[in-house]
């Protein structure tokens, strides 16, 4: 693999068929998903809607390539990444997957520039373009003036520009957005849904995570699931 | 991710905790410098036993009743049925012994003796032959004069004293002549005899010379002597020896195939027998001290056991944004021999420290040079071991941390 990204192929950004995923809890199976396929063009803007319990974390997991289905094939960008090994996905995440948590779980220790490099340390990219590149980062999500604070040292919303900066960095595949304005008053978390329509606008593929119905709405697909399987896919 | 990255984050990570890397380090430094110091002071000992030994004389050799160092009560018994060695035995060695240039007769016994109302205990009370001082290492005057042949022909009533007697009965008062009493009979101090020291706090320095003739007149003529004899030269010494040996065989009407039933006595035979008594005791020091190092690694494990599971959900970030196993071991790694790596370093130190206070100490003690040296190879060995026991106590917090699920890593909160 390359570290430059390549020109997508033609076809779905995302295929997902038939995903199960089944856990296994002493002699209980649990089917947390129960056959869920769609596809993703480039450039869309998908939100994953459900109630907790309702299989969407699992379903993100496996789009993050975090987790590997139980049955059917994930395809990104043309590769089957279902039965691919540890490192492989690690890999893949490192390269394809710019993710956005809810407490953007930035490395507390590290300075904002240090955050944003931190992908391109395990895609081993030599120091003095790293900080080149994390700086370009900063400065799409307008923090370039703060790059030298600590997490602890910048506001809720200014970490989770950190982590998209993070996020953006190794210029992925998809924005893979798990509830990014859970801990983010109101304000703050328009502010940064203002910032995922611009990077949309901007030609990336951004997919969010969310239960609320008001957040979900910023995107222009809602996928909504239920009990493991998608009950709803709605284009607005 | 590269090694300098791997570094760099192990430092980072380090100092963010550093009391708790100060403890841990603690442990493996107590290892080292203790292993190392160890290696210093057995090292100091054999030398300073080594040259302390030799200082008895590289050329001069004694032959005696017993020999120095008795292993067994049944040795000891078999021993005391040998024959005396008596002043027959001197004369014969010293007209059989041509590479000899001095054959003397020595012959000991303990007693207390007193100065007035001063009293010093345990005095060696030796009778020896007029040219006792020039054998072996040579003991020089202070103050008087020597004990000399017609001192010991006559019998005449004149002693050496050693520096301890002087201090306890003349400080600073002029010795010579005054009269010190053993056992209630009264002698004159002709001469005192230059300060040696001790040897394991055992003063070298306490004793009354007196002419061997005098001493057989007061404390019995039946007494075992031990000859004392300086070989011409270096190059003579075992020749010397075997000139002497023979000597005493031809008069004691030995067969061929018996052995000795007397001792011949060196420098170097004390010396071997130092080093094959003490070799156990070093290894077994050693091999005591390095448990310590083992506890230092029980240590580190330990704490990066904790380290591990406290930054599981800075792991899970790591590998969401692409760390893979390898990675992740690496980072632990090199955090946990950075850590041991650190205690060996402060070790050495640390021992260095240890070893110029126990030399300065000991010298105090022993009122003479000892030195404990740090070795170069205990240095190194001490570096590479802590390092190896960090890598062995990291391996397996590491690998722990290698193989967490990210999904569940990210979870931990």
């Amino acid at each position: 693999m390359s570290a430059e990204p390549v020109a997508a192929p033609a076809g779905p950004l995302i295929l997902a068929e038939d995903l199960w995923r089944t856990y296994v809890m002493g002699a209980e199976e649990i089917h947390a998903l129960r056959g869920v396929s769609f596809a993703i063009q480039p450039n869309e803007y998908v939100a994953i809607m459900g109630p907790s319990g309702s299989g969407k974390s699992t379903l993100m997991n496996l789009i993050g390539c975090l987790d590997t289905p139980s049955k059917g094939d994930y395809v990104l960008r043309g590769k089957n990444v279902s039965k691919m090994n540890d490192d492989e996905l690690a890999e893949v995440r490192n390269r394809e997957i710019g993710f956005v948590f809810q407490t953007f779980n930035l490395l507390p220790r590290a300075s904002a520039l240090q955050n944003v490099e931190l992908p391109l340390v395990y895609a081993g990219i030599p120091k003095e373009e790293r900080v080149a590149r994390a700086k370009r980062s900063l400065e799409m999500v307008d923090l370039a003036a703060r790059m030298s604070h600590k997490p602890n040292e910048l506001s809720g919303g200014q970490r989770q520009r950190v982590a998209i900066a993070r996020a953006l960095v190794m210029g992925p595949s998809i924005l893979l957005a798990d509830e990014p304005t859970g801990n983010l008053d109101t304000t703050t978390g328009n502010e940064i849904m203002g910032l995922f329509e611009r990077l949309q606008r901007e030609g990336n593929t951004i997919i969010l995570v969310t239960h609320e119905r008001d957040i979900a709405e910023h995107a222009h697909r809602i996928i909504f699931i239920r009990d493991g399987k998608i009950e709803s896919d709605e284009r607005r | 991710m590269p090694f300098s990255e791997a570094v760099r984050l192990a430092l980072t990570s380090l100092r963010s905790s550093k009391l708790r890397s100060f403890l841990t380090v603690l442990g493996i430094l107590i290892g080292v410098s203790s292993v190392i110091a160890v290696v210093a002071i057995i090292d100091g000992l054999d030398s300073y036993i080594a040259s302390r030994v030799l200082e008895l004389g590289s050329k001069s050799f004694s032959v005696q009743k017993m020999p120095d160092i008795i292993t067994s009560a049944n040795q000891w018994i078999e021993m005391q049925r040998r024959k005396d060695v008596t002043m027959d035995d001197v004369e014969a060695v010293r007209r059989g012994c041509d590479l000899c240039t001095e054959v003397g007769a020595m012959v000991a016994t303990s007693r207390d003796v007193k100065y007035g109302r001063v009293r010093q205990n345990d005095v060696r009370i030796m009778g020896v032959s007029e040219n006792f001082s020039r054998i072996g290492s040579i003991r020089d005057l202070i103050a008087g004069r020597q004990l000399i042949g017609e001192d010991v022909e006559n019998a005449r009533n004149s002693v050496v004293i050693g520096a301890d007697l002087m201090d306890a009965f003349f400080g600073t008062m002029e010795p010579i002549g005054r009269e010190i009493t053993i056992d209630s009979r009264s002698f004159r101090v002709v001469g005192v005899a230059e300060r040696k020291g001790s040897i394991f706090g055992e003063s070298q320095d306490n004793f009354v010379w007196m002419p061997i003739t005098l001493f057989r007149k007061y404390y019995g003529s039946r007494r075992s002597i031990v000859i004392q004899v300086e070989a011409r030269s270096m190059n003579v010494f075992e020749e010397a020896q075997d000139q002497a040996r023979v000597v005493m065989r031809v008069r004691r009407h030995l067969d061929y195939a018996e052995p000795d039933d007397f001792n011949i006595e060196t420098g170097e035979s004390i010396l071997d027998l130092w080093k094959s008594a003490t070799q156990g005791i070093y290894a077994a020091t050693l091999l005591v001290t390095a448990i310590s190092l083992v506890v230092g690694g029980v240590v580190v494990m330990n704490i990066m056991l904790v380290s591990v599971t406290e930054r599981t959900a800075e792991i899970g970030v790591r590998k969401a944004l692409g760390a893979k196993r390898r990675d992740i071991l690496r980072q632990f790694l090199v955090e946990a021999v950075i850590l041991a790596g650190f205690g060996g370093v402060l070790g050495v130190l640390g021992a260095m420290a240890f070893a110029a206070g126990l030399s300065s100490l000991l010298g105090g003690m022993m009122a003479t040079e000892f030195v404990a040296p740090v070795r170069l190879w205990a240095v190194a060995l001490a570096v590479a071991v802590s390092s190896a026991v960090g890598l062995v106590a990291g391996l397996y917090p590491a690998s722990r941390a290698a193989a967490l699920d990210p999904v569940a890593a990210l979870r931990a909160e």
